[in-house]
């Protein structure tokens, strides 16, 4: 062995469990929980209650900090993957812990930091004695909780600096707000010396879509800061240090596997054909800064739509015109010639009861959408001059959410217009603005042709359509079996919505999550549709599908789909057509999976 | 006082998202709200998030539901709407 080997490290594997799909070559970034020495210290009696007042002032800070991780994971990840972070606020100011400590400080004269500790040991001893292990590694919550309550004794913030573009986290355990504070940009994959296929990092991995492997023991503890690694969740393999025959021949995988194929955007410029020749156009949904390197990175054409509502925050609630007009401007930007479309806030329900709304019995039917917008007029009309004065300076339109029938459309339109004769009056520069309507609601489905004679646009909200159609919430595991997107009267509704669009001589979108899982994609198709609205990630794959069926296929499948009676029937009819012609392209996995026992 | 029998229904039991749920709801309330496994081994106040947790309540474990105050009848049936429901829990319906 040479000595330059030695130092370069020799090729070191690790089996874990993959917990996130994708193979990653990249450099080692190690984290650490943060895990910091406590010290005891006894104060004099007259110190005791300042003590105590510095513990109220650390929970707040730990309180203001917990709530930003939880907004940004809520954005970021979907409140799917937030709820921890509730959790861990309640943990914060959990009553009996926080007395615990207090109780501490005062009986013991103890600091706080030190108090902190024993309190959050005596429970972590009775976390440890549970019998079930899903509670049972609740522990780490509490540790976590206890840990930054105590960072913030000190008056630090934990920080993590910029990653670099090919970063690979090992860590021993990614705590939920470590990862949750990470740059998620320049993430590529996680690697982490315990956990399981449920613990946080592989959630959070698999709401990043990069790859995770889990339970590589004492990985953490080999691995330095730049040393080359390669993860590899299908062979369930770390590899570090690899040599340069090993390294060469995952470079060549990595290009090959679909998450980290970057390559896609560089024939995003052809337009995108089925095999018989339709033009297919592919559009980015987007809320967030973090994405909009996606839309251009997996070669979107444009933003299909734009969800106007996560400008709002709950600190600083609603946004102003010139906050509002900038945000639409760099979209406008990032969107490029083909444009975006600005869907109108989504507000309302339970989102609005810190601003006066009135807490309602059932806000999925409730006061939301364009309906708080018509109600709550300053808001439309802020919201129409901001998108207005954008427009002079990119490619905008705008879509109205939550239609109804012709008069939701009708009295937006009106205001809207209002507004840019008022602007035009001031003399401020105004862009042409198209208007659509979000069909998502049955009565919109029902009068699509009389909506269609009003708008410019239609743009298919799948998601609430499936939802409303159907009357299952589908947050509700108990009506699960109820959900169906490819319910008959789904396919009926998005049918005679296309049919609607395409008598009145313009075009429909279909935004909404079923059209990023390739095999509906491919029915949405076959149902006439050409332009599609999805999560930008999903583009790749849906664009390799996409060109490799024909239309016409997609459009004979589809109408054997519109007789079935039931979901069930669809979803097997799917599963053999789609087999039967595309065996390549839609392995089983990849199909809707039979129902047992239905 | 009013007490009422409930069951843990959802797949993780009184995990982290449930058990926040239920103590965010459990603090609109004025009255005291108890929650004991009819086994006898635990009980908790269901306002704090450490005490429901040691609960280690799974699915299926059978609790004890109290509660005493002047808004004893609405804390009551808020909480036991929760379990009813199975705490909101979705998973992805979506098979693909």
């Amino acid at each position: 062995m040479t000595r330059r080997r030695r130092i370069e490290g020799q090729e070191t594997r690790w089996r874990g469990l993959g917990v996130s799909e994708g193979i990653v070559v990249g450099r080692v970034l190690r984290v650490f929980n943060g895990a910091r020495q406590v010290y005891r210290a006894t104060l004099d009696e007259k110190d005791v209650e300042r003590e105590v007042r510095r513990l109220r002032a650390a929970v707040r800070l730990a309180r203001m900090q917990l709530l930003a991780i939880k907004a940004r994971a809520e954005k970021e990840l979907g409140a799917e993957h937030a709820y921890i972070f509730d959790a861990h606020l309640l943990m914060l100011e959990d009553r009996k812990f926080l007395q615990d400590v207090g109780r501490h400080i005062r009986e013991d004269r103890v600091n706080a930091e030190w108090a902190v500790k024993v309190a959050a040991d005596r429970l972590l001893a009775i976390y440890a004695e549970v019998k079930d292990d899903y509670l049972r590694a609740r522990g780490s919550d509490i540790e976590d909780v206890t840990q930054r309550l105590i960072v913030a004794l000190s008056g630090e913030r934990h920080s993590y600096k910029k990653l670099s573009e090919d970063a690979v986290i090992v860590s021993e355990d990614l705590l939920p707000s470590a990862a949750a504070e990470l740059d998620f940009e320049h993430a590529r994959a996680i690697a982490t010396d315990s956990g399981g296929w449920t613990s946080h990092t592989a959630i959070i991995a698999r709401g990043l879509g990069i790859p995770a492997i889990v339970g590589l023991r004492d990985l953490h503890r080999h691995a330095r800061t730049g040393d080359r690694i390669i993860v590899d969740s299908q062979q369930d393999v770390v590899i570090l240090h690899p040599s340069d025959s090993t390294l060469e021949h995952y470079k060549s995988l990595e290009k090959r596997t679909p998450r980290t194929n970057y390559t896609a955007a560089e024939d995003g410029d052809k337009p995108l054909r089925t095999l018989d020749g339709k033009e297919i156009v592919l559009r980015a949904n987007v809320e967030l800064p973090a994405e909009y390197e996606d839309v251009r990175r997996f070669g979107a054409r444009g933003i299909g739509l734009y969800r106007s509502e996560f400008l709002f925050s709950h600190k600083r609630g609603m946004p102003t015109e010139d906050e509002q007009c900038k945000a639409y401007i760099e979209v406008a930007e990032v969107a490029g010639d083909e444009g975006a479309t600005v869907r109108l806030f989504d507000l309302g329900g339970e989102k609005m009861v810190a601003f006066g709304a009135e807490l309602e019995r059932n806000p999925t039917l409730g006061l939301r959408a364009i309906r708080f917008s018509l109600t709550h007029e300053e808001v439309l009309r802020t919201q129409a001059r901001a998108i207005l004065r954008a427009a002079a300076r990119g490619r905008l339109d705008i879509v109205l959410p939550m239609i109804s029938d012709v008069m939701d459309v009708r009295r937006a339109r009106r205001i809207i217009n209002e507004e840019r004769v008022r602007l035009e009056s001031e003399g401020r520069e105004v862009g042409g603005v198209r208007i659509g309507a979000m069909i998502e609601v049955p009565s919109a489905v029902m009068t699509a042709d009389k909506i269609a004679r009003d708008v410019d646009f239609f743009s298919l909200g799948t998601n609430d359509l499936v939802q409303y159609l159907l009357a299952v919430d589908r947050s509700n595991e108990g009506v699960a079996d109820w959900f169906r997107s490819l319910h008959p009267s789904v396919l009926q509704s998005i049918y005679r919505t296309i049919d609607a669009a395409r008598k009145a001589f313009i075009p429909a979108v279909i935004c909404g999550e079923m059209a990023s899982t390739p095999a509906y994609a491919v029915v949405l198709l076959g149902l006439g549709a050409t332009d599609f609205s999805m999560t930008p990630s999903s583009i790749p794959r849906v664009r390799r599908t996409i060109e490799n069926v024909k239309f016409a296929e997609a459009q004979e499948i589809a109408r054997e789909c519109l007789e079935c009676e039931t979901a069930d029937d669809v979803e097997e009819l799917v599963r053999e057509r789609f087999t039967e012609k595309w065996r390549e392209l839609f392995p089983p996995k990849s199909l809707p999976a039979p129902r047992v026992g239905g | 006082m009013i007490e009422r029998r409930v069951t843990v229904t959802n797949r993780l039991g009184l995990h982290a998202r449930a058990a926040a749920l239920l103590v965010r709801t459990a603090n609109t309330y004025k009255s005291a709200l108890r929650l004991e496994r009819t086994d006898g081994t635990a009980s908790a106040d269901a306002k704090s998030i450490l005490s429901v947790l040691m609960l280690a309540a799974s699915r299926g474990t059978e609790l004890l539901a109290t509660a005493e105050g002047v808004d004893e009848t609405e804390a009551i049936s808020a909480v036991c709407g929760l379990f009813a429901e199975g705490f909101g829990e979705g998973e992805r319906v979506d098979k693909a």
